[in-house]
């Protein structure tokens, strides 16, 4: 693919620790050249082409600023392509996945808004765990099997929040 | 050799002269023009020194009215004067007619999906009668400015659907207006904040106006106004406290419920006064007829209680989609009108632990920051830093895919321009065309979402089922306009839709998608399992009817068939009923019982695949 690579383009080096302060200013930056506010009164040529470098752009900083996604799109680049619907052979964590999800339902039973508070600070304890874990292993092809289990993990677990957002929402009546 | 000035259309040849540009706020009740004058925003008066329009239009046999004097033939004159016409827009006849009592015009349909109000002028679009606001004000500025205009920001509430957008969009062009851009009137409110307050951080714009809310996080950073979660209800507004009031006086006064479209809209008008008078006032008299009763502001609180809260909770959501806890909002803006009554005010105070802004006129902030917008966008160089305007799609969008289910493509809150791939596959063997049919909203079934459009990729050369590679690209510009694009890989085939509905949904389904999506999430995982499970029966009958009719008779004794064809009719009787985990079960099971019949059929195959390659092999 004819793409540049989502970390050349903020001029980065490939890696999973980032600062996104940094990553975020520099994404500012950048938009104020492509926007296609930018060319509101160029050719139709130049305001495709602006939408078109526009969008890469956001997609870009949308997968660099998520942990699950910039740890997918790291091994996709420092190997191969990690399928995206594979059966997972991770039992011990998979255990704790339904446990964590038998809690968030009795969490929506007993409409426990203190309790959904004290379940989202553990998620997140949990999600910067798995994050330093990944740090540490990405770059190592003899981890690789490690890392691409961890990214799973991860992503489990960002799915995870999702639906604690959703309950949120559906306790907030 | 000559010199010739060459200049693109509508570029000016003369470098320094100013390119006219203004803002628009094309309001549910009231409409403004603003422009850049001497490097200050201000919105434009017209003749009277009145800088605001109501958007109300009246048809005469030879002219049209707009404005106060259209306003003021409202109850006269009901059949021919429109008011609230952006509750129309995007809308179509059968969803306007739910919201039926409440309007007073006689709908007639047209070619398209549109509703058409009759006039003494015939049949009128809510998108020409949006057109005829936008002519009066475009006037106004060439007059007051001096000059033609080289474009115009039009603003639309953040909660516009695609199909409202492109109504708006095309209501300017039918007033000779070129579109700079569609921009989200919560942004710009922002940037007339921003840039008069020099404020740095996380704001949110608490946007209440005549028929819409809107509410959005945004984070200013150095001129760049960057949207973190947009939220609301296009079917929520002042309007909906004037029926409230309206609706009281008729139960109060004993009246009946239909009335004629006269006294509608007199009970409405006094409704709004009364409303307008309680903003200073403890208690109001309203009167209809002989009827006299007094309206405490305590009573009028009560009545909007509920949609104050309604806001308030589109608040909570959009702060959480936003990633932030609600201290780290450092300023709430308020915008629009119906922000003037103490009741909202008071209630957005104490959601956000801080008291809103109100210093810039809440009826004028919007077209203020449109207006700086245009002339960024028209290439006028402001001083200092350069303005960047970030917005978010409002509603996520998506794709139906088998059994009635909408797969999100591209999710709520995401930054635009975005342009976005998902591959998709034929199911059938041979299957030459897919119904591509594009959806807005965040229901998981599509019948609970907005159908934007439907097209179709014909031409797919024959495969297996599975080995075509159908790739649907959504592009969303910054207008918040969406086109959809399909091809698939192998042959290249494509087709591709601008999308452009023809008609919308009920006022407030929107809003109503919303808030079941999450009412709803527990029957919607119901569902969806039932229609997946559904879906899997589909797909192995069609194949198994399919093996039968090719090698039934070769391959199968009568006793072998008996027992297949019997547990295909219990899939078929089980799965017109609602009983999934049943569908399921049987599914398997009928799968268990072909399992010796696929294999036989897989032999017979590979047999013949080798009994082929022989043949090549001798013929060479």
């Amino acid at each position: 693919m004819g793409t540049p690579c989502h970390f050349a383009l903020f001029d980065l080096k490939p890696s999973f620790r980032l600062d996104l302060e940094q990553l975020a200013a520099r994404y500012r930056e950048l938009a104020r050249g492509v926007h296609p506010d930018r060319f509101a009164d160029a050719s139709e040529r130049e305001q495709r082409l602006a939408l078109e470098r526009s969008a890469g752009l956001n997609e870009a900083y949308q997968t660099l600023k998520s942990a699950p996604k910039r740890a997918r799109y790291l091994l996709a680049i420092s190997g191969h392509e990690v399928p995206q619907e594979v059966t997972v052979h991770d039992p011990e964590f998979l255990l704790q996945q339904m446990e964590l999800r038998e809690e968030l339902e009795d969490l929506q039973d007993s409409a426990d808004l203190a309790g959904v508070a004290t379940f989202k600070r553990r998620l997140k304890g949990a999600q910067d765990e798995l994050n330093e874990s990944f740090a540490a292993c990405w770059n190592d092809a003899a981890q690789r099997e490690q890392a691409e289990r961890l990214m799973r993990r991860m992503q489990f677990l960002d799915k995870l929040s999702y639906e604690v957002r959703q309950l949120e929402e559906r306790l907030d009546d | 050799m000559a010199l010739l000035q060459i200049a693109e259309p509508g570029q000016s040849p003369q470098p320094h002269q100013r390119r006219l540009a203004v803002g628009i706020d094309l309001g549910t009740t009231n409409s403004l023009v603003a422009a850049l004058r001497s490097g200050l925003s201000e919105p434009l008066p017209d003749a009277q020194g009145q800088v605001i329009l109501p958007s109300a239009v009246r048809y005469h046999a030879d002219r049209i009215d707009v404005g106060q004097i259209a306003k003021a033939a409202a109850s006269s004159d009901p059949l021919n004067t429109v008011l609230s016409v952006k509750r129309l827009m995007g809308r179509g006849l059968a969803d306007v007619k739910q919201l039926g009592e409440q309007l007073p015009y006689r709908f007639v349909g047209g070619e398209s999906h549109m509703p058409f109000i009759d006039t003494v002028q015939g049949p009128k679009s809510p998108v020409e009668v949006s057109a005829d606001i936008l002519k009066a004000l475009r006037q106004r500025a060439e007059e007051t400015l001096g000059g033609e205009l080289v474009g115009a920001v039009i603003t639309v509430p953040a909660y516009f659907d695609d199909a409202q957008r492109q109504a708006t969009k095309d209501a300017a062009k039918l007033a000779g207006l070129n579109v700079l851009r569609l921009l989200n009137e919560p942004t710009a409110a922002a940037v007339a904040y921003g840039l008069d307050q020099h404020a740095e951080g996380v704001v949110a714009i608490y946007d209440l106006g005549g028929g819409t809310f809107d509410i959005s996080i945004l984070r200013l950073t150095g001129g760049v106004f960057e949207v973190m979660a947009t939220g609301g209800d296009s079917a929520l507004g002042g309007d909906d406290f004037d029926h409230a009031i309206a609706t009281w006086m008729v139960e109060q006064a004993g009246l009946s419920a239909d009335l004629d479209p006269g006294a509608q809209r007199s009970l409405l008008q006094a409704a709004c006064a009364a409303k307008e008078a309680l903003t200073q006032a403890d208690s109001v008299e309203v009167a209809h007829g002989d009827w006299r009763a007094e309206l405490t502001r305590q009573a009028f609180d009560a009545l909007i209680e509920p949609m104050v809260a309604r806001s308030l909770k589109a608040c909570r959501r959009a702060v959480r989609d936003s990633g932030i806890e609600i201290e780290e909002v450092e300023a709430v803006v308020m915008v629009g009108g119906s922000t003037r009554v103490p009741r909202v005010r008071e209630a957005v105070a104490e959601l956000f632990g801080r008291q809103p802004l109100t210093e810039i006129d809440p009826d004028q902030v919007v077209a203020i920051g449109a207006a700086i917008q245009a002339d960024t966008l028209a290439g006028n160089k402001r001083d200092g830093e350069e303005l960047l305007l970030l917005d978010v799609i409002p509603l996520s969008l998506g794709l139906e895919t088998m059994g009635g289910l909408m797969e999100k493509v591209i999710p709520r809150n995401t930054t635009i321009p975005v342009a976005r791939a998902q591959d998709f596959t034929t199911y059938k063997d041979g299957q030459s065309a897919m119904m591509i049919h594009v959806l807005q909203g965040e229901r998981e079934l599509i019948s609970d979402c907005r159908s934007l459009a439907r097209f179709e990729l014909r031409g797919i050369p024959a495969m297996v089922a599975g080995a075509a590679k159908i790739r649907v690209t959504f592009q969303v510009d910054a207008d918040g306009l969406l086109s959809v694009a399909a091809r698939e890989l192998g042959s290249g085939v494509e087709a591709s839709i601008q999308v452009k509905p023809s008609y919308g949904l009920t006022d407030g389904e929107i809003a109503r998608m919303l808030k079941d999506s999450f009412e709803h999430a527990g029957y919607d995982k119901v569902a969806r399992q039932l229609r997946e499970h559904q879906v899997d029966a589909e797909r192995l009958l069609e194949a198994v009817q399919g093996a039968l009719d090719a090698d039934g008779e070769r391959l199968l004794d009568a006793e072998e068939r008996m027992v297949i064809e019997h547990q295909m009719e219990e899939l078929r009787q089980l799965m017109s009923g609602t009983d999934g985990p049943a569908i399921e079960q049987q599914t398997k099971r009928l799968s268990q019982v072909t399992d010796a019949f696929a294999a036989r059929r897989l032999d017979s195959t590979v047999k013949a695949a080798l009994a082929g390659r022989n043949l090549n092999e001798i013929e060479e």
